[in-house]
């Protein structure tokens, strides 16, 4: 789905407020919907494995366009909720410049 | 290729109707119970849809001697309780069998389910020798794989009431991993796992147990292969992963790396390459570098192996080796880490 990127700010908290939903979904634990931008999204944090983290990104990708297995080799910005929405906000971003 | 029979119980599977027959009358259908055994023998699962109350599924259990590998019970329609068991053991509507006796229940799985292979049990004689029922390779492994799901359902069961942490749940467990060099038997289960594994597999093609044995030159040789099997208090799992390293000057490569997705969530891959690290620290390597084909379908394994320390960069100089090769122009990146001496688990066995 596409959606009218406003920059900024407001972008990014949208992204995380949706990102957070999604996470509440996957991990059937509504403790995301709560969580700090910096609670780490893997094993201590949110618990999700690795199949729940590769499942994260293709809901990423259905909902914000955004291919972040493609394009974070490393996959770093699964370090923490923030990092995440930081980074898909600023794709959105780019892309609607 | 079926993988699994979805049973109903009264008049299919049950000689008789489960409420209407006093407990010690009841028992199997010969006809059914013949063909359950003779289709679990071939590595497909069983699973049971029935409209009856739960404690109809133990004993349908009792009286085939079968664990079955999911169960729906309850007068909801049958073409849901099929979706449900799909979705439940991961598979598509093209691989299960429906088999029931009643004709209105077989029309309306077929409707809502059209490439489910819907049996009439009088059908079930003949249709146990058709291709869609008979694998190419029937590994021991793939012959229990009923019983594997069925402890499955009792260990997610129990991990749900566990109060601990992951890693206690598994000592709990008693889980046992045990790491070994390849023997020539277990050749044909490692081809199996190289065209059966996607989520947990860093080539995504399969290798035939001929280029395994030709890898497989022990710990001493210019490469070698490595199994993993997982056991537990539930159950015994079997070869559920394996690697192929090869030594070249200082490094360690590892051109394959791939686990079922059953050993999921139960420390396998992370033992593996806690294992290889410091496997290649002993034998004084400087580096360790895992290759990887970027795919759809393997982010896991590449969360797995940025979580065990590894760093990615795009494999310019590094090609795979002739057998990892897919034809299509593939993405390649190595992942590296320093050898080191990471603390295995204490259930991680090495065997010598
Ligand atoms: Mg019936």
């Amino acid at each position: 789905m596409e959606r009218s990127a406003t920059g900024g700010a407001g972008q990014g908290g949208a992204v995380l407020a949706d990102l957070k939903l999604m996470l509440a979904d996957i991990t059937s634990d509504d403790a995301a919907l709560t969580a700090a931008p910096d609670t780490p999204l893997l094993r201590d944090g949110l618990g999700l494995d690795s199949l729940g983290g590769a499942l994260l990104l293709v809901r990423v990708r259905a909902e914000f366009g955004v291919d972040v297995a493609d394009e974070d080799l490393n996959l770093d910005c699964l370090a923490s909720i923030g990092t995440l929405a930081a980074f898909v906000a600023d794709r959105m971003a780019g892309r609607c410049r | 290729m079926i993988k699994c029979v979805i049973w109903d119980l009264d008049n299919t599977l049950l000689a008789g109707t489960y409420l209407e027959s006093p407990d010690q009358r009841l028992c199997a259908d010969p006809d059914a119970a013949r063909a359950l055994a003779e289709l679990a023998g071939r590595g497909i699962l069983h699973a049971i849809a029935s409209r009856n109350p739960p404690e109809a599924a133990a004993c349908a259990a009792t009286l085939t001697g079968h664990a079955f590998a999911a169960a729906r019970l309850g007068w909801g329609k049958k073409s849901a309780a099929v979706a449900g068991i799909l979705g439940e053991l991961g598979l598509s509507a093209g691989e299960a069998a429906f088999v029931d006796d009643d004709p209105l229940e077989r029309g309306e799985v077929g409707r809502a389910l059209p490439e489910v292979l819907v049996l009439a049990p009088e059908d079930l004689a003949e249709a146990i020798g058709w291709p869609e029922f008979s694998p190419p390779v029937i590994t021991p492994e793939a012959r229990r794989r009923g019983d594997m799901y069925a402890s499955r359902r009792v260990r997610q069961e129990e991990a749900a009431a566990f109060g601990g942490s992951a890693d206690e749940f598994l000592r709990y467990c008693r889980t046992e991993v045990r790491i070994a060099e390849a023997t020539e038997a277990d050749l044909p289960r490692l081809h199996e796992l190289s065209f059966r594994t996607h989520q947990f597999n860093s080539v995504g093609v399969p290798v035939g147990a001929e280029i395994f044995a030709r890898l497989a030159g022990g710990p001493q040789g210019p490469s070698r292969v490595v199994t993993v099997r997982l056991s537990d208090k539930f159950g015994d799992d079997g070869l559920v992963g394996g690697c192929v390293i090869t030594v070249s000057g200082g490094t360690w490569h590892v051109p394959l790396l791939m686990m079922s997705c059953r050993a999921l969530g139960r420390g396998v891959i992370g033992a593996l390459l806690a294992w290889i690290r410091r496997a290649a620290s002993l034998a004084d390597a400087s580096e360790v570098v895992v290759t990887c084909v970027i795919t759809d379908r393997n982010v896991p394994l590449r969360i797995a192996l940025t979580g065990a320390g590894f760093r990615a960069d795009m494999a310019a100089k590094i090609t795979l080796p002739d057998w990892a090769q897919s034809g299509e122009h593939a993405r390649v990146a190595a992942y590296h880490a320093a050898p080191g001496q990471p603390e295995l688990p204490h259930w991680v066995v090495e065997v010598p």
